[in-house]
Formats: structure tokens, C-alpha cells, sequence
């Protein structure tokens, strides 16, 4: 008999579908696609040219979106484990400080400036999830602190100015090749920005599904109790998703740096709650345990695509913070209507 | 008018999706009455319960009360008619304390200000009556299990003024709260109430109970005397007879895989309710399986968690051996390092995640093992986690189902195998069967027994006495952190109980 039970295995082991859980695991890259007929429909157009389907358009959308995505992308390792990043934007802007206060000062070149300042978005997020670990503090309130203090280590830094960065090769001058990272490639289509967005994404996707980290990052956030004594090692994993949200938003801070030629104390306010809403909207649990990265991607990307169309229709903004606020609390919904569904005893 | 039944429920249908849960069910209460409710898990009987106290809506069927036909719309409907129900998962605020826990929703007030004192007065009040002393200050998440039980029942009988229904309101707690709390039952239903009581343990429904009613698969598979034979009502229970509770006891015991000699743990910092060992001996061979008995606070969860190095900063003292080693046992790390598994008596709390799938738990503790390097090995992963649903014949066998999803035995096969799949060369069970059927006990006990004869050493802490003395090789009894007696297989409930409950008042000051 258990024999028998045992040989039907593979048959049964195929999930039986429920559209409604199948929607929500797709919700962003379904409301993604819809973003995209309706930009279609709605793009204006010129000489019969669709607008919103023009490559310039469309380079235009995605890197608009690389940087919060990029941040997006280690948030959702955070937000797995049931927890939050609230210093994210704060550290872009401190790490755009850095890489242009160090190409224009201390001639380091460029591989170093970017590792060392990559190394520092790491170690600012590693403290704070050691602080948030070893005193059993809210990651809210210890990433909220952690605001405050990269924003405000910034404004010392730069003194409250903008760090113009000049190309050339000379003291006082960046690397030319930093400047890349505000171009297009590929007969000038796709921007380097982007392409940084999609390493950083493709990396994260290979960690959180196929190595051993990403399974105790789920096991974290679906159970911390269990998972300690399943002997994960509960506050490494912490530690290091914070670090990763730091790394990341090193990265992203370093490409706001090479896009637009100066580090800004005052740039990337609000940065940290759209990519929580990328992420949301992604398919990914605040109460941690499940989520997913395509779905993040995704996420952002449309709420990139999204803005895209209302600017084409010269719909101001206010209205696009409407729609993105409607589109939150659409995906909210969803994943509590499958929660209540699958509805565990 | 009189005679009429208190309640009367004629023909209750009810599917959920494509499954049917109950297929016509014939239910009645007498006035005074308590009548046990059994059943394996997904038998029905929750659902008839859950119907009773307005949780659940009907298909189809009639319901009575006091002759008149009613039909409750939600949970507040049936608490107006005078139902109320004790759930297995307490509905309980866990951050607020056991007075405002009481009066939750009802809170006593004096001129618009919530009045503590007499909540507190009032608390205090009702739960004298049940002999029962508390903290009313403590918040009730931080209380035991067992206690928060007992906060729950003494909450639901404010309502209860003609039926209460108690959802296996004995599964945590200790043989002196049992009494406890079936000759409250009996002075409860004495006022005319009548009480539904469900249970798993079949040894206490001739104690507690008027008449017995067994559901099996959405169906009333008979009624009998609570004097019947407790082969009769396992037979009705399974729907055949079952042969043996528990299986046969071990015969060659190898080295010792723990012994303990004077052990005791202290905490780094002094943590209120919680009896930290003090005075600890004994030993568990390979192949052998030691049972812990004591009432609850005795310290068995507590010795437990702090072998396994999951008892908080502290350290141990006294000989602590791990297979002729000394251990200190002070990290789970530790206590995994050298061969120690631990099964929490709180599968959903601190077992389980339950929204993943079966398969990620079951490899949950052993990823090192699943790929030793960076990346996962799928392959491998299903591998061990088909081996962990065979080893514990986990239904249905499907690796990607929400652990959720599962029944409450299941789940506890799925918490055993996850332990059981890292090989440990001891392993400590604090509850093994809590919240688990007949059928799914004797399953476990079986493999528990399998495992023990490949060589494992098992510890297990147990508040069921029948439990411990069926199961294992020897008891030992935990008295406020000490180890006080050992009894061989022969003992009996009684005799253990005695040694464990007493001196209770003496040592108590």
C-alpha cells in the first residue's frame, strides 16, 4: 500500500492550479503587461509613430527605473526575512558623495573607488543589521536611524554642495571611462545603467533560488523560530541581507554618480519607498517567507513604465502618485485574498 | 418543552470545495450533559463545532435549541444564544495581561475609564474558583502553553451560559490540571449547561463524560457508554480494530549517548516562570528511549531547550556527556555539532513554516547537508525529502504542498522527519503526539521505536502519562528542575504520578 502511494509520487507531486494564487505569483508581470497595452493605446502619436514603442522611449523607461530597481532588488532579500530597509535612498546619495568626492580628490581609480565604495554601502548595512540583531531592535527603527546618519554624513562630506565630477586625466579629474555608465550601448539603445540593473538582478536571482543563502533567507523570514533551531544561522543571514540592501545601494549610488556627473547629498529622498512598492507589488509577503525576484523586477519596471505614459499625456504628477498608491494597495489585496484562500488551520 | 434536547442537530451537510465534511450528521446535548465528541482529524468533528458556534454556515441540515430552530450567521449570534467555544488555537491577545485578556471586548468601565481594579479583583475572582493562582500582571504571551489554556476556558465561561464547547481542552495540560478541570466540567454542566467536550485522549472520557459520540469521515460512526472498552471506541475511531497503541520495547541498549550526572544550567540572567534545571541525572543509552515525566513547571521543556543549547545565554554545570564527551552545550550550534536533534512541543510556533512547502521543511535542518558547497542541489533536495515523507509516511506524499495545508498529525510527522533526516545520535522530543489522532500516535510511536532500534537515543518529555510508560524503556521524573525517581516499564500511572505531584506545596514556598 505505501508502496503503491510511494510510485504515484511524480503524478501527484504536479500542483494543482489555482488561478487566483497563479495571478498574484505573476501579479506584476501581468500588471506589467497591461501597463504595456495600455501605453500602446494611450501613447500619443506622431506620423502614426506609436511614441511609447519608440526605442528612445523605451531606454528611457528602463533607466529611469535602474536605480531604484537595482535598490529594489536587495530589498527583496530584506523583506523576505520580514524585515525592512528604510536607509536604502539616504545611502545612494552617500555613496554618490563618495565616488565624486574621490574621483576629484583622491585619484584612486576607478575599479578601487568603485569597490571601496561598494564595500562601504556593504559594511553600513552590515552594522545596521548588526545592531538591529544584537540588540533585538525593530529593523524599522535601526534603518530609519540609518537614514538620518548617511544623510547626514553626506551633507558633511559634500558640505551641502553639489560634487561636480570633470572628466580627464589629471588631478583633480574622474576617469573618463567612468562616464560610460550615462551612455547607451548597442547602436545607442541600451543604457549602461540598465545593464548594471540587469547584472545586479541576474546575480541576486542566482542567489536567492539556487544557492544554500537563499534557502535560509526564506527560512528566516517563514519562521525565524523554527529555522534557529533548525540551526540556520539566524543572524548571519540577518546581517547579511542588510549588507546586501548596503552593497546594492552602493551600486546604485555609484551609477546616479556616472549618470548625471556630480554626488548629490540631497538626491534619492523617497528612493527607499518605491522600491518597497516594487517590491510589493512584486509578489513578495511583508510577513516574510515568500517572494520573488522576476516579480520585483517586474514591479519596477512597471511602475517605471507606468509614469512613462502618464508624462507622455503630459498628466501631471500627482495623479501618477494616485495611480501608483491604487496599484499598491491592488497588489495588497491580491496576496491577502490568497492568504485567506489557502487558509491555514 | 422540558424534554426537549437543549440542542438538536438533524441532517447538518457541509462541503468545502469538492470535499465533503460532514454527510448528514444527527447531533444532541442534554441540559447537564457532557457528551465527548472523537474523531480522527478531518473527521468532521470541528466542522460540527465550528457550525454550533456560527463560524461555519451550513448546506443543509436543521439545528434546535431548546426546541426552536435557530441558525447562527457568525460567531457573535451563537455567543448571544449562550454558546461559547474554547478553540484549540486560543483566541488570546498575546501582549496584553491575564486580567484584560478576561475582559476582553467586555471591559469594565467607570465613567468612560477602563476600571483595573475591579478587573483585576474580578480576575482574580474566577480564577480562585479554579484553584488556580496567576500573575495577573504577566502578559499572556508569555505564558506556558498549558496556562494560556487555562486563561482561555476561564474567558469562554463568561459566555457560556447553556453550552460551552471545549476543543481538546486538555491537550496541554498536566494530570493535576486535568482533574482540575474536569470537576470544573462537571460543576459547570451541573448549573445546567451542556458541555461538548472534544479530546484525543481516550483515556479520559470515562472520567469526564455523560456519552460519547465517535465521528469518522464526515459521519456519526456510533454512540456508546464512556464505559465502554477502549478497544471498542479505537475501533469505532479507525474504523478497524487497531492492534497495538504502542509497539514493542527495546531489548540491547548500546553506549550512552547522554548522561547526565549533577547537571544543572544556569541562565546568565534570572527569567521568571521559567525552571531552569537544577539537579539532573540521568542517562539515555543508544537504542533507548527515556521518558521525562512532571507536572507542568516541572522544567522538561526547560531541560530540553537548554541541552540543546537553545535555552538563551547560560551556562552548564555538573557532568553533561555527549556520547563519553564532555559538552557545554551552550549554542545550538553546539548541541547540533555534536549529534543532538530537538523536536519543539510548538510545531506551528516554532516547528514549521507553514506557508512553505513540505519539501523546504523537511530539508530545512540539514541544507549543510543538501549541498555541502554554495549552490543547491535540487536533485539532492528532493532526494532526502522523498526519504523524510517515506521514513514518517507523511500524507498526502506531495513535497510542494503548503506544510500548512497538512493535518495537525501530519504536520507533526513533518517536524519529526526534519529532525530525524540530520541523523542525530540523540534526539529530544518534547511532545511528540500533542494535538494528534489515534491513528497518527500509533504511527509515530512506531517509527520513533524504529529509529530507536537503528541506534538513536531518544529523550522524551511528555504530559501524557500513558504516553511515557507505553513508549518508553524507563521514565524519569522531573520535580521543580531535579531529577527525584526512575521507573521501569512495569510502573504505574498512578505511581509515577504520585512521585511527581509530590511535595508540591512544601517545595512550592
Amino acid at each position: 500500500m505505501t508502496q503503491a502511494v510511494r510510485e504515484s509520487l511524480p503524478a501527484s507531486a504536479r500542483r494543482r492550479l489555482d488561478p487566483l494564487s497563479v495571478a498574484v505569483r505573476f501579479q506584476s508581470v501581468i500588471g506589467l503587461i497591461v501597463v504595456a497595452i495600455g501605453g500602446v493605446i494611450f501613447s500619443p502619436r506622431r506620423h502614426g509613430v506609436i511614441l511609447f514603442l519608440q526605442p528612445d522611449n523605451m531606454a528611457n523607461i528602463v533607466r529611469a527605473v535602474s536605480e531604484t530597481g537595482i535598490i529594489a532588488v536587495g530589498m527583496t532579500f530584506v523583506i523576505i526575512t520580514a524585515g525592512i530597509d528604510l536607509s536604502v535612498g539616504a545611502l545612494l546619495s552617500l555613496s554618490s558623495v563618495l565616488t565624486a568626492t574621490i574621483m576629484t580628490t583622491a585619484g584612486l581609480g576607478l575599479i578601487p573607488t568603485v569597490l571601496f565604495v561598494m564595500a562601504c554601502g556593504a559594511a553600513f548595512g552590515a552594522a545596521q543589521g548588526l545592531i538591529s540583531t544584537r540588540f533585538r531592535l525593530e529593523p524599522f527603527i535601526v534603518t530609519l536611524a540609518g537614514l538620518q546618519v548617511a544623510r547626514g554624513l553626506a551633507l558633511v562630506i559634500s558640505n551641502n554642495q553639489y560634487i561636480n565630477i570633470s572628466y580627464g586625466d589629471g588631478p583633480g579629474l574622474a576617469p573618463p571611462s567612468f562616464a560610460i555608465l550615462g551612455d547607451r550601448l548597442f547602436d545607442n539603445v541600451v543604457p549602461v545603467a540598465t545593464l548594471v540593473f540587469v547584472v545586479v538582478a541576474v546575480v541576486a536571482v542566482f542567489m536567492l533560488n539556487f544557492t544554500r543563502f537563499g534557502r535560509y533567507v526564506f527560512a528566516v523570514g517563514g519562521n525565524e523560530r523554527a529555522a534557529r533551531l533548525s540551526g540556520v544561522p539566524v543572524t548571519m543571514v540577518k546581517v547579511s541581507v542588510y549588507a546586501i540592501t548596503g552593497f546594492v545601494s552602493g551600486i546604485a549610488g555609484i551609477v546616479h554618480a556616472g549618470q548625471f556627473n556630480f554626488g548629490s547629498a540631497n538626491d534619492g529622498t523617497g528612493y527607499e519607498l518605491t522600491a518597497i512598492a516594487s517590491v510589493v507589488i512584486g509578489g513578495t509577503s511583508l510577513f516574510g517567507g515568500a517572494g520573488s525576484l522576476i516579480g520585483t523586477v517586474a514591479g519596477a519596471v512597471m511602475l517605471g513604465a507606468l509614469a512613462n505614459i502618464l508624462q507622455l499625456n503630459n498628466i501631471n504628477a500627482a495623479l501618477q502618485l494616485l495611480a501608483t498608491g491604487a496599484i499598491i494597495v491592488l497588489a495588497a489585496v491580491l496576496q491577502s485574498l490568497v492568504r485567506r484562500r489557502e487558509g491555514f488551520r | 418543552m422540558t424534554d426537549a434536547p437543549l440542542l438538536d442537530m438533524r441532517a447538518i451537510t457541509k462541503s468545502f470545495g469538492g470535499a465533503q465534511a460532514l454527510r448528514g450528521v444527527d447531533f444532541s446535548l442534554k441540559r447537564g450533559e457532557i457528551h465527548a465528541l472523537l474523531g480522527e482529524n478531518g473527521a468532521g468533528k470541528s466542522t460540527l463545532m465550528n457550525i454550533l458556534s456560527g463560524v461555519i454556515v451550513p448546506d443543509g441540515g436543521e439545528m434546535r435549541l431548546d426546541g426552536e430552530p435557530v441558525g447562527f450567521a457568525d460567531p457573535r449570534a451563537a455567543q448571544t444564544a449562550g454558546i461559547a467555544t474554547v478553540f484549540q488555537e486560543l483566541d488570546l491577545v498575546p501582549s496584553l495581561d491575564v486580567a484584560a485578556n478576561l475582559y476582553l471586548g467586555r471591559e469594565l468601565t467607570r465613567g468612560g475609564v477602563l476600571d483595573r481594579a475591579a478587573m483585576r479583583r474580578g480576575a482574580r475572582e474566577r480564577l480562585m474558583a479554579l484553584g488556580i493562582e496567576f500573575d495577573l500582571d504577566q502578559p499572556v504571551g508569555e505564558l506556558s502553553v498549558g496556562r494560556r489554556q487555562i486563561v482561555a476556558i476561564v474567558k469562554a465561561l463568561t459566555y457560556a451560559s447553556r453550552i460551552l464547547i471545549l476543543d481538546e481542552p486538555t491537550a496541554a495540560l498536566t494530570a493535576a490540571e486535568v482533574e482540575r478541570l474536569i470537576a470544573l466540567t462537571r460543576q459547570i454542566a451541573s448549573r445546567a449547561v451542556g458541555v461538548v467536550f472534544i479530546s484525543h485522549r481516550l483515556e479520559e472520557v470515562p472520567r469526564v463524560a455523560d456519552r460519547v459520540t465517535v465521528f469518522r469521515d464526515g459521519r456519526v460512526a456510533g454512540e456508546t457508554s464512556p464505559k465502554a472498552p477502549q478497544s471498542e471506541l479505537v475501533a469505532l475511531l479507525v474504523g478497524r480494530p487497531l492492534a497495538e497503541l504502542f509497539p514493542r520495547r527495546g531489548e540491547t541498549f548500546g553506549a550512552p549517548a547522554l548522561r547526565l550526572q549533577g547537571a544543572a544550567f544556569r541562565p546568565t540572567s534570572a527569567r521568571p516562570g521559567w525552571q531552569a534545571p537544577r539537579d539532573v541525572n540521568l542517562s539515555v543509552r543508544a537504542g533507548e528511549i527515556v521518558g521525562l515525566a512532571g507536572i507542568m513547571g516541572a522544567g522538561r521543556t526547560e531541560l530540553l531547550t537548554a541541552l540543546y543549547g537553545a535555552a538563551g545565554p547560560g551556562r552548564w554545570s555538573g557532568v553533561v556527556e555527549i556520547a563519553g564527551e564532555r559538552a557545554k552545550l551552550s549554542s545550538i550550534a553546539d548541541a547540533r555539532g555534536r549529534g543532538l536533534g530537538f523536536v519543539t512541543d510548538d510545531r506551528r510556533g516554532a516547528g514549521l513554516s507553514l506557508r512553505d512547502s513540505v519539501g523546504r521543511n523537511l530539508v530545512s535542518a540539514i541544507l549543510k547537508r543538501v549541498s555541502p558547497g554554495f549552490l543547491m542541489s535540487r536533485a539532492r533536495e528532493t532526494e532526502l525529502a522523498r526519504k523524510g515523507i517515506s521514513l514518517f509516511d507523511v500524507r498526502p506524499p506531495r513535497l510542494e504542498l503548503a506544510v500548512g495545508a497538512l493535518s495537525g498529525g501530519n504536520q507533526q510527522k513533518v517536524v519529526l522527519a526534519k529532525e530525524v533526516l540530520a541523523e542525530p545520535r540523540l534526539l529530544l522530543l518534547d511532545e511528540p503526539t500533542r494535538g494528534v489522532d489515534v491513528g497518527a500516535k500509533q504511527e509515530i510511536y512506531a517509527r520513533i521505536r524504529g529509529l530507536a532500534a537503528q541506534g538513536f537515543g531518544v529523550l522524551v518529555a511528555s504530559s501524557e502519562m500513558p504516553e511515557l510508560l507505553g513508549l518508553c524503556d524507563h521514565v524519569v521524573v522531573l520535580r521543580r528542575g531535579r531529577t527525584v525517581a526512575e521507573f521501569g516499564p512495569g510502573a504505574s500511572e498512578h505511581e509515577v504520578l504520585a512521585v511527581a505531584e509530590a511535595n508540591e506545596q512544601r517545595e512550592a514556598v
